[in-house]
């Protein structure tokens, strides 16, 4: 358990500049998720964590003490790989026992290690077998109980849920979340599903092309999305954004214009009036036939996914923007058919022309 | 019937093109062709074993493949034909294939792991030139590293036949370990990174358990080209003792002329029984080998 | 409790310098056998071919001497070469058509494919060796193998093809020919790259065999003949072990079977001219050079590749 800080960390591959500046500060205990597009840059800051990619600038800390230099076994570091890379020739017991015995520990401690971590994870009766005879479930656990024998101060997950199958990811999700709670060690975990972000994350860390674009708990980044981009990549389905221009001015906010009505939105920046903004609607805060908030419009209905517990409409407002609302239950409605739909002011995002956030 | 045909080498091939719908007639005919092909390719060498079992009359009297009377006596003559025992040119040879296979399995797999796997400066420029000595005739060195080894005072001696081998001359290995190891995942060797093993210990504990199958190829390979090769043995070894089994047979065909064929075929087999049985051994680990790299015999 | 306290105490030295060690560490031993065993006996055969360096007193410089004397003064190259040439050219197609017909009959889904396919390979394995060369001469002498069956199935009286000077040659081309497995497996290989679907495509497009033959098969392999052709061809200027033995070290009858390489062995190793013969050995580099180099110029003309 300890705190690791980076500090403008950069890398190149020559001249392509693929990590561009990072600051970070993770606690110690924390649980701190990567999350963000294929190419962001995710995997590569947490192998540079690892110490399996050398860091071209800035510096990484570890506990306060400078790591730049240290190779990977010295950083006091453990890593659950997406492919798990189990060794394939060794018995579960030796694959957990390789690193205890690299680093020369005694048997009887290795066996003691061993054994606790395969309780932990309940694969005892598997110890002997290879990593061919298991599923790959097990082998997920083999592999993090790989980690936990080296009782190291932080845990680094690159995508380890990715090859698993639906049911299992949401089972050792769960699993991963008590093995934090239980052991209290920093993790670091890199995704690109947000809802292992959202489910997992004391701090959800939102890279784009090498850059952090915002970091915070999960629900502030799911209420106050800095910009366009992360609003879109957290919160399923996507945030709608409509074309809106500001038609006029309150103490508390602005007026603008939409199909049909104009809404008041609570702001603290100003904005001209005339000006062209982003307004980002989440379709779950969308509210259909008139049930509170003000009105958005109407909506015609061009497709409509039935999930059971949760109906999605696709449709067009009345000047051709695509909206999409997600409403709670089952509906009997059609394609072809209207629906008219609200929103509360207090969940309107707004954009600016950049795509950054007005404060509100 | 064509049905069942094909389903059962499915399993075996993964393609079967062309021939996956036609008749049976055709198929019959084109067993029919390969199966005569095949005699006729493996008759000689049939030949020969036979023909080593036989009396010496009965050779040349009949083309049968089976020997009316079955004897030994050409292996005894055979055995003792020349001034020194066969057996010693065995031995000798058995020496220095075993030593090549070492040598060559110890410094190759070291080369391929420094190309596959650790990162230095001037690595693609080594790569380059060692793919370029596979390609390089050896008789462009063959004088000057005979004269260094005379120089030596190994000419002679087993020692330009072994010692080339323990700093890995037949890039042809590399290239095959290199094949192999490229296809061993890296995040094996990160893992074992993360759990503190450096490169040595990657590459003994992980690497090349994890490589048996290039490491055997390669050990037939080696096994069977050192036993087989004629010309370095012809070159650094003067003293029949010092002989390898295949000097040996090329001095007894000189010695004999053409008046013992019987002793002649009979040590012919001998020398190629034990490749005849790493063959029968190791068969799919040879054609995989040759496959996968594409060269060589 | 940690596990820095393994770390080793020494001086911090970087982790890039010791990857670099890492890495000539290994590279070691390669890089020495290729100074001292290749890169040094390379240069300084060649300086050997400037020079008349033989068994008796120092190296003389004598220039190109050597080069000029190979060229214009010495019928045993030329008859060295004719032989070398005329056992490339017939030996190396020969074998391509061999193993690729039998691969394409192989590839036909029939049982016992590994059957067959070690019975094919199995010359190519046991072919460079001394006991087959002895075979071979036993074969296609007088009284062999050959003419028992000819005189058997025909009554024709053979002569001895081995000592016949208008024959011999043509027997280690059928030894060469004799051993295609090698080649078989490698085309074996490519055949089972082309997809499946291509051919189920072309003959719901109406293709007949012959034409999904030579208009996928055959283009879709090109690649895998060129290789074969380019590295059967350099095996083939280095042959030598089967006309040494069938000959007697000699390349008779009368320079028949003087393979290149079996004259070089005798200017070297026979009459110790190591100088010239180090000339000579850079006349057969620089040919196979040439001939690699043209294969490759003539492969975009004919050889083809996906992208």
């Amino acid at each position: 358990m300890t705190t690791l800080a980076l500090k403008q960390v950069q890398k190149r591959y020559g001249a392509v500049e693929v990590i561009r500046g990072v600051d970070l500060q993770i606690g110690s205990g924390e649980f701190v998720v990567f999350v963000g597009p294929s190419g962001c840059g995710k995997s590569t800051l947490l192998r540079m964590i690892a110490g399996l990619e050398p860091i071209s600038g800035g510096e990484l800390a570890i506990g306060g003490a400078r790591m730049n230099e240290k190779a990977a076994s010295e950083r006091g570091i453990a890593m659950v790989f997406q492919s798990y890379a189990l060794y394939p020739h060794m018995s579960v017991y030796k694959n957990m026992s390789f690193g205890l015995e690299t680093m020369r520990m005694p048997k009887p401690e290795i066996d003691k290690r061993v054994r606790k971590a395969a309780e932990i994870l309940q694969i005892t009766p598997l110890l002997e077998r290879k990593p061919k005879q298991l599923s790959g479930g097990q082998r997920q656990r083999v592999a993090i109980g790989r980690a936990i024998v080296r009782d190291p101060k932080i845990f680094l997950f690159d995508e380890p849920l990715s090859n698993l199958d639906a049911e299992l990811r949401v089972q050792t999700r769960v699993e991963i979340a008590k093995l934090h709670a239980d052991i209290g060690a920093t993790m670091i975990y890199v995704t690109h599903d947000q809802v292992e972000a959202m489910t997992l994350a004391d701090r959800i860390v939102v890279l784009r092309a090498g850059r952090i674009e915002q970091q915070g708990s999960p629900l502030e980044i799911y209420n106050k999305p800095v910009n366009r981009f992360v609003a879109g990549f957290i919160g399923s389905p996507k945030m709608n954004f409509l074309d809106v221009s500001v038609v006029g001015r309150r103490d508390d906010g602005v007026v603008i214009g939409l199909a049909g009505a104009d809404v008041a939105v609570p702001l603290v920046e100003r904005a001209k009036i005339g000006a062209t903004l982003g307004l980002g609607v989440r379709p779950e805060h969308i509210r259909a036939n008139g049930a509170g908030g003000t009105h958005l419009g109407t909506l015609t209905i061009t497709h409509i996914e039935h999930l059971g517990g949760q109906t999605i409409v696709y449709g067009r407002l009345p000047d051709k923007q695509a909206l999409i609302v997600a409403m709670e239950g089952q509906t009997l409605l059609n394609t072809g058919e209207t629906l008219s739909v609200s929103i509360a002011p207090e969940h309107c995002h707004l954009f600016d022309a950049d795509g950054r956030r007005l404060a509100d | 019937m064509t049905d069942t045909v094909y389903a059962s080498n499915v399993v075996e091939a993964a393609a079967m093109p062309e021939g996956a719908k036609s008749s049976p007639l055709k198929r019959a005919l084109v067993y029919a062709l390969l199966t005569a092909v095949s005699f006729i390719m493996l008759y000689p060498l049939l030949w020969m074993v036979s023909s080593s079992f036989k009396p010496e009359n009965e050779i040349f009297a009949t083309t049968s493949l089976i020997p009316q009377e079955f004897t030994l006596d050409a292996y005894r003559r055979g055995w003792n034909g020349l001034s020194v025992s066969f057996g010693y040119m065995f031995l000798n040879s058995l020496l220095i294939s075993v030593l090549v296979v070492i040598g060559n399995l110890i410094s190759c797999s070291m080369a391929a792991y420094a190309f596959t796997r650790l990162q230095f400066k001037g690595r693609g420029f080594w790569f380059a030139l060692m793919l370029g000595t596979l390609m390089m005739p050896q008789h462009a060195v063959l004088i000057p590293q005979y004269l260094m080894f005379l120089k030596f005072g190994w000419v002679n001696t087993i020692m330009p036949l072994v010692v080339p081998k323990f700093f890995a001359i037949d890039a042809f290995f590399i290239f095959l370990m290199v094949q192999f190891f490229r296809g061993i995942p890296r995040e094996l060797d990160e893992a074992a990174i993360m759990d503190g093993a450096g490169p040595l210990r990657i590459f003994l504990k992980v690497i090349l358990p994890l490589s048996t199958p290039v490491l055997a190829t390669a050990a037939v390979f080696s096994f069977i080209w050192t036993w087989d090769d004629f010309f370095a043995p012809l070159i650094y070894l003067n003293d029949i003792e010092k002989y390898t089994a295949q000097l040996g047979l090329r001095t007894f065909v000189d010695a004999t002329a053409q008046s013992d064929w019987g002793a002649l075929l009979a040590m012919s087999t001998l020398t190629v029984l034990p490749i005849f049985i790493l063959f029968l051994l190791f068969q799919r680990l040879l054609i995989e080998g040759i496959a996968t790299t594409g060269m060589k015999r | 409790m940690s596990i820095t306290d393994a770390s080793n105490a020494g001086p911090p030295l970087s982790v890039r310098l010791r990857s670099q060690l890492g890495g000539y560490g290994f590279l070691l031993p390669w890089l020495l056998g290729f100074v001292v065993l290749t890169l040094g006996p390379a240069v300084s055969s060649f300086y050997l071919s400037l020079t008349d360096f033989g068994l008796m007193g120092p190296a003389n410089w004598v220039g190109a001497e050597n080069y000029v004397r190979i060229a214009s003064d010495d019928p045993r190259f030329w008859t060295a070469m004719r032989v070398t040439f005329t056992f490339v050219l017939l030996s190396v197609p020969l074998k391509l058509m061999f193993a690729l017909a039998i691969a394409v009959a192989l590839n036909k889904g029939l049982r016992g494919l590994t059957v067959f396919r070690a019975i094919f390979y199995l010359p190519s394995l046991v072919g460079g060796s001394v006991a087959i060369a002895v075979l071979w001469r036993q074969v296609f002498a007088g009284d062999g193998v050959l003419n028992q069956v000819l005189a058997a199935l025909f009554g024709y009286e053979g002569p001895s093809w081995i000592s016949n000077p208008s024959t011999s040659l043509y027997t280690l081309v059928l030894l060469a020919a004799w051993q295609f497995g090698s080649s078989m497996i490698i085309f074996l290989a490519g055949l089972r790259q082309i997809p499946q679907d291509m051919y189920e495509a072309a003959s719901i497009d109406g293709a007949s065999r012959s034409r999904q033959f030579f208009k996928i098969t055959l283009p879709l392999l090109t690649p895998v003949i060129f290789f074969n052709a380019v590295i059967l061809t350099i095996d083939a200027f280095k042959a030598f072990t089967s006309a040494f033995v069938v000959s007697d070290g000699s390349g008779g009858p009368i320079d028949t079977t003087l393979f290149y390489t079996l004259y070089l062995y005798q200017e070297a190793f026979t009459n110790f001219r190591f100088g010239y013969a180090s000339a000579l050995a850079w006349v057969l580099v620089v040919i196979i050079a040439i001939f690699t180099a043209l294969s490759f110029m003539s492969a975009k003309y004919w050889v083809h590749y996906d992208d």
